[in-house]
């Protein structure tokens, strides 16, 4: 499929579904994965200590792998395959899109900041490096 | 039910992802991943406006649904760096440490403006 070029208005409307279809498999374990409640599992463990029982480790946990994953795909399976693609739709822009969140990350800085500026700031850095991380590392998977 | 809306409200925010970064990348390919950048300081912006404005006791259920539905699935921490490491791969170094950068910057600056509005 041509990479970036307009579609069809039918090719569209399935390019639409395919993500639609990803995205709601992706939403909905987001969803479940994040009823685990880890803010009490952290306290257990480690106690009550300031703004790290703020920091969502599930959610940290769900992007990490979501983008070792994407990564990885766009390596083997999806490899050279353009933007519009039907499977890199289903799987990148639908499936781990509705898997992994930015916006999460910041409504639980944004709690973070409240207790400690340090804190946040430091979650922050340590998202983008964890990111950067498994993207490298997806790179390195079904590498030929 | 309220898992229903969520999830569907979570595909709905990947199509609107999808239909800005196509409606920019099928004219300006070069700037595709710039749009990702934009959409997710803009699913940002409206989860800083909405984990202020819905508060917890008054509407659990609608705000699940517009900050993990939505603006979750709006947003994604996968291609913020799936797509730029292919880019650094391919020697479009520079490009990709600005997309990685000005991702989680711009994210700060739209949820704290979200959050200002809200008040």
């Amino acid at each position: 499929m041509a990479a970036h070029h307009p579609l069809p208005r039918r090719q569209l409307l399935v390019a639409v579904a395919a993500v639609a279809v990803g995205g709601a498999v992706g939403t909905l374990l987001r969803v479940v994965a994040l009823r685990i409640d880890s803010t009490r599992w952290f306290v257990e463990l480690v106690g009550t200590s300031g703004w790290a029982t703020h920091v969502p480790w599930i959610l940290a946990l769900i992007n990490v792998v979501g983008v070792y994953f994407a990564a990885a795909a766009l390596n083997g399976l999806l490899l050279r395959r353009g933007p519009n693609d039907l499977g890199r739709l289903v799987i990148i822009t639908g499936f781990f899109g509705g898997l992994t969140s930015y916006s999460s990350l910041f409504v639980s800085v944004g709690a973070i900041w409240h207790v400690s500026v340090w804190g946040a700031v430091f979650t922050v850095l340590c998202a983008v490096l964890s990111g950067v991380g498994a993207a490298w590392l997806g790179t390195r998977t079904w590498s030929r | 039910m309220i898992l229903a809306l969520v999830t569907l409200a979570g595909a709905v925010g990947c199509v609107v992802r999808y239909l800005m970064e196509y409606s920019v990348g099928s004219r300006h390919a070069e700037l595709r991943p710039w749009m990702t950048v934009v959409v997710n300081a803009l699913g940002s912006g409206v989860a800083g406006w909405a984990a202020y404005r819905l508060s917890a006791s008054m509407d659990a259920d609608v705000r699940s649904i517009v900050l993990t539905g939505f603006c979750g699935g709006l947003t994604t921490f996968s291609s913020a760096f799936a797509i730029p490491i292919f880019l650094a791969r391919e020697h479009r170094r520079g490009l990709a440490i600005a997309l990685v950068m000005s991702t989680p910057l711009l994210c700060a600056v739209a949820f704290v403006a979200g959050a200002a509005l809200s008040h």
